[in-house]
């Protein structure tokens, strides 16, 4: 084939792969309670009234509404971000009726439906894949499965505004106690206005017996989430959570700012996995959801917090899920892949906070950028004093597809420690004509190959999720590349 | 079923094939010979499809169809398999994944079902030990770390689950030490039966001893210049290329 | 006999604000002590050497301007002080630098490779002893494609001493098959001591090789034994390996004749931490 040709052909093949369609982009038509857009200090109280909160929960949100006032977005990381009116917002939206519901047939066939077609297996399947899912739709739990399992073991899974009720004293304890109100600017707003969430609590000793699941949707138009999560692994207790994300299409962007609270106590593990697809906006850039998420667990004495995520969603991401080793001998890991298409942009990576003696992170990013996208890893390993013995190892790639995306990597390396080794280590490349002619050579499509060379770029991480959530994420990464070649 | 006439082709303004002609029938053995830069790799990649080379000139039907006009993952699954002289590593991705993948798309092509899990980890072990290839480098990925010898026998393996019409095996001995030359070949020879062909392009004559050619041809300055039988071979090797080419040089 | 008095006495001195124009056939290093307000140019083809010293307090500002083809080596010595260089490179022109921060001191390099075939290779040592503040700052810029940068950047901090590397390399868009490489390691001496470093990468094309390693480490214990086995003491043994973390930079010094000179101040800084 004629060079020219085949740069066109080239040239297409990125093209169609940055038009990969999203899959999940349907609205569902729910009948959703909302009040009016804008915040101030009457709507936090409106919030806290409407779920029924307890004086401590509106003194809390008050609080945090209140410095938020004293706050400006951050800019420092490498986003373009449109400017976002605040008051444009509509800060709780509620699927009707936000009644208790006993079995599937209570629920809205509707919302069964949307939850049938992201093929959320939430009926009686889920017994047999042993996964349990408090499913959020908007802002309120709809339905908590396997919950009289976890019962019989002491397990709490329910949503966190029934925590607040049901276990006002943990909440108390806990909430606030890894990520402050004060941390910052969509941490403060995240503790004023949060609609609902999860909380999870496993006892003293217990090993959860099953994955742990939430999906996330975000559904009425205009609606910011505000996600609360909480996990509590009290000592010597093992749980592994699963939280996916999916989004109807949009054209208009919509302001997405979780918390994600993690304790773990001594001799604690817990193993938190994402997958995240939420609506990245068109090939044009068009809309999607900007997803400024702020994760943080602490570990006690031999405790052990592992992040596992796969971002392939969002218009811009700005989320770096990090570990505060305070207990000698914890370790924290966190194993990234983050891809970016189109116009999308993510500034993602962690921060491992060394603070115990013999504390070890382990650190492994893959960055796959396409089309126009920008995607920049950010991480800091800071020893402290008297950290002594800590070792950190990190290891930072970029995969570059097409000559018009951006790579980034601001990986800081902060140390007080005179017997501590930090490594980092970082690598770029591109998909090679050489790869590619001979997977062609082997019968396999440019597109088949793409997919299959990327995977294989990510697999390191991959390999850490639970089997089934390996499984969807695979297939997102290919879902993302899908529309090329043949 | 490999019909080349006159074929041209070039890199950029190079012009490296000049005008190929070449036959080859269902159940024979042809092996390509001649010094270094003379156009041996680049035929094999033009008749493979790299897009590296530009055909500026002449026809290849394969199996009776025009074999230029189709894209290179075509070309394999209609039974063209290459052999490469320096195969390519691929992290992360798995031989066993890499080739259920291969093997579907093959299928797939040629409107067969798809093989069962249990079918195709059969046929796995079965082609592994054709090469006497350790079934656990099927878990490794693509290539990757292999030494020179396990990489072309693992491109005998892949041979071997493609079953192709016809395999061209660009410098598959080199870099082999006696034993891997034997183990390469013996499989190669295995799998040969009356309805595939096989183009071996070489440099020495010893892998000829293994893998018996019906034709030998000599390819220079991008032109077949002598063909003949075995004893071909064995003349080169003992008198080298000087006496054949004296003729050509310019 | 200080660093600068060394290279002075077979170069000329130069005073400060001052011009340097470097036409070809001169060889020898020049040593500008304090250059305070400095421009460099290099003619296209033609090679130099610069040795420049900084002392306490001064503050300096350097462009150098390397024509196509032409060469530079450039050698820094920071006995306190602070600088910004500017390199500006053309075409297949060479630039090797090695600069030393003994103590506290800021150095900044900010290299624009502005024609292909461009290389620069940079190395730098830094030392901060108790209550010292040393930094090391590195911008590369690939502003257009084939140019190849290393840089080797490595860092002591000692007592309550603060040791600081920033570096980033910047790749635009178009720049293809830039190799670019980025080495941080550091050793922490001390429990008071810290260390940052932030190897950055902004990366704006896809045929590119870019790689950065960042390590901050203790020194290897059973180097130290083996040492100590052979009659060393621990001291001796523990500074002997610290002169071999940071002389490997300097050994490759891009002037070699200042490369024994800047190891004797380097050891005596080492004799103090």
């Amino acid at each position: 084939m004629p060079e020219i040709e085949k740069n066109i052909k080239d040239k297409e093949i990125i093209e169609r792969l940055e038009e990969g369609e999203y899959k999940y982009g349907f609205t569902s038509d729910i009948e959703t309670e909302t009040i009016g857009k804008g915040l101030s200090e009457e709507v936090v109280r409106t919030i806290s009234q409407k779920k029924g909160e307890p004086e401590w929960m509106l003194e809390m949100r008050l609080r945090a509404y209140r410095h938020w006032l004293t706050l400006a977005p951050p800019t420092w990381a490498h986003l373009t971000i449109p400017e976002i009116d605040f008051q444009d917002i509509i800060y709780y939206a509620a699927p009707k009726p936000p009644r208790k519901l006993e079995s599937m047939d209570e629920v809205d066939p509707e919302l069964k439906r949307t939850f049938d077609k992201l093929g959320i297996p939430l009926e009686e399947q889920m017994a047999l894949s042993g996964v349990a899912v408090d499913a959020v739709m908007d802002s309120v739990s709809v339905k908590t499965t396997f919950k009289q399992t976890l019962a019989e073991r002491g397990i709490i899974f329910c949503s966190i505004s029934e925590a607040v009720r049901e276990y006002p004293e943990l909440v108390r304890k806990y909430l606030g106690s890894v990520v402050s109100y004060a941390d910052n600017f969509y941490a403060a707003l995240n503790a004023a206005v949060f609609s609902d969430g999860s909380f999870c609590y496993i006892p003293k000793g217990v090993r959860c017996p099953m994955e742990l699941s939430t999906y996330f949707r975000i559904n009425a138009a205009g609606t910011g989430q505000f996600e609360r999560t909480l996990i509590v692994a009290d000592e010597g207790s093992y749980v592994s959570y699963l939280e996916g994300c999916t989004a109807p299409r949009r054209d208009e962007n919509q302001l997405h700012a979780a918390v994600v609270e993690i304790v773990v106590e001594r001799d604690a593990e817990v193993k938190y996995s994402t997958v995240q697809n939420w609506y990245p906006g068109d090939k044009e850039g068009r809309g999607g959801i900007y997803n400024f998420v702020t994760k943080r667990g602490v570990c006690r004495e031999n405790a052990r917090l592992s992040w596992t995520q796969v971002e392939t969603g969002s218009a811009i991401t700005w989320k770096y899920p990090s570990c505060v080793l305070a207990g000698d001998n914890s370790v924290g890991e966190f194993y990234s892949v983050a891809m970016t298409n189109n116009f999308q942009q993510a500034d993602t990576g962690t921060k491992m906070i060394h603070l115990g003696r013999n504390t070890r992170s382990r650190i492994v990013s893959k960055g796959i950028s396409a089309g126009r996208s920008q995607n920049a890893y950010r991480g800091l390993v800071r020893v402290a004093k008297g950290a002594e013995n800590a070792r950190n190892y990190s290891q930072c790639d970029s995969l570059l597809i097409g000559d018009r995306c951006g790579a980034h990597r601001v990986p800081e390396i902060v140390c007080r420690s005179r017997s501590a080794v930090v490594e980092h280590e970082a690598t770029t490349s591109k998909i090679s004509e050489e790869q590619l002619f001979y997977c062609n050579q082997r019968g396999l499509s440019t597109e088949d190959a793409v997919g299959l060379i990327v995977n294989g770029y990510a697999r390191e991480v991959l390999a850490k999720l639970p089997m089934e959530f390996a499984v969807e994420a695979q297939k997102l990464l290919a879902l993302s590349l899908e529309g090329s070649v043949g | 079923m490999l019909s080349v006439k006159n074929l041209h082709a070039s890199v950029g303004d190079k012009e490296i094939l000049r005008g190929i002609d070449l036959e080859v029938r269902a159940g024979e053995v042809h092996a390509i010979m001649g010094p270094n830069g003379s156009g041996k790799s680049t035929f094999a990649s033009v008749l493979a499809g790299n897009e590296k080379f530009t055909v500026t000139e002449g026809e290849v039907s394969f199996l009776g169809r025009n074999l230029l006009e189709m894209p290179i993952e075509d070309r394999a699954r209609e039974g063209l398999f290459l052999g490469f002289q320096y195969p390519v590593e691929i992290p992360g991705v798995t031989m066993a994944n890499f080739m259920k993948m291969a093997v579907a798309e093959q299928r797939k092509y040629r409107g067969e079902e798809p093989l069962t899990a249990a079918e195709f980890l059969r046929m796995m072990r079965e082609k592994c030990a054709v090469v006497e290839l350790d079934p656990k480098m099927t878990s490794r990925a693509v290539n990757e770390g292999f030494s020179g010898g396990e990489k072309k026998k693992n491109e005998i393996f892949q041979m071997a689950m493609l079953a192709p019409k016809l395999s061209i095996l660009d410098e598959t001995d080199s870099g082999l030490d006696i034993d891997a030359l034997r183990i390469v070949a013996t499989g190669v020879t295995k799998l040969k039966t009356a309805d595939n062909a096989t183009v071996v392009i070489t440099h020495y004559q010893r892998l000829l001893d293994y893998i018996v050619p019906d034709y030998v041809h000599v390819l220079y300055k991008g032109r077949i210049i002598h063909s003949g039988d075995k004893s071909l071979a064995l003349k080169l090797e003992r008198e080298g290329y000087d006496w054949l080419i004296n003729d050509y040089k310019e | 006999m200080g660093f600068s008095d060394y290279m002075l006495s077979d170069s000329c001195r130069q005073s400060a604000g001052s011009e340097l124009r470097f036409d070809g056939g001169q060889a020898a290093p020049v040593a500008v002590c304090n250059p305070g307000r400095l421009s460099v140019a290099v003619a296209d083809g033609a090679q130099a050497r610069l040795v420049l010293s900084h002392g306490a307090g001064c503050c300096s500002t350097v462009d150098v301007a390397v024509g196509d083809g032409a060469s530079l080596s450039i050698v820094e010595l920071f006995v306190g002080g602070r600088s910004t260089m500017r390199i500006a490179q053309g075409a297949a022109s060479r630039v090797a630098l090695t600069s030393v921060v003994a103590g506290d001191g800021s150095a900044e390099y900010r290299t624009a490779l502005d024609g292909a075939q461009a290389e620069c290779d940079l190395g730098c040592v830094f030392l901060a002893g108790d209550d010292e503040h040393a930094q090391v700052k590195i911008r590369v810029e690939h502003n257009v494609a084939d140019c190849r940068s290393a840089s080797t950047v490595k860092g002591v901090a000692a007592g309550r001493g603060e040791g600081r590397f920033e570096g980033m390399v910047y790749v635009a868009p178009d720049a293809q098959r830039t190799d670019a490489r980025q080495t941080s390691r550091n050793l922490t001496l001390g429990d008071e001591a810290r260390i940052t470093t932030l190897p950055q990468l902004e990366i704006y094309a896809d045929d590119v090789k870019c790689s950065h390693g960042a390590t901050v480490g203790q020194m290897d214990s059973d180097a130290v034994l083996y040492m100590r086995q052979r009659g060393l003491s621990e001291d001796a043994a523990r500074r002997l390996q610290i002169e071999g973390f940071v002389a490997d930079v300097v050994m490759r010094c891009a002037v070699e004749e200042a490369g024994e000179a800047l190891l004797a101040e380097l050891n005596a800084k080492l004799e103090r931490l």
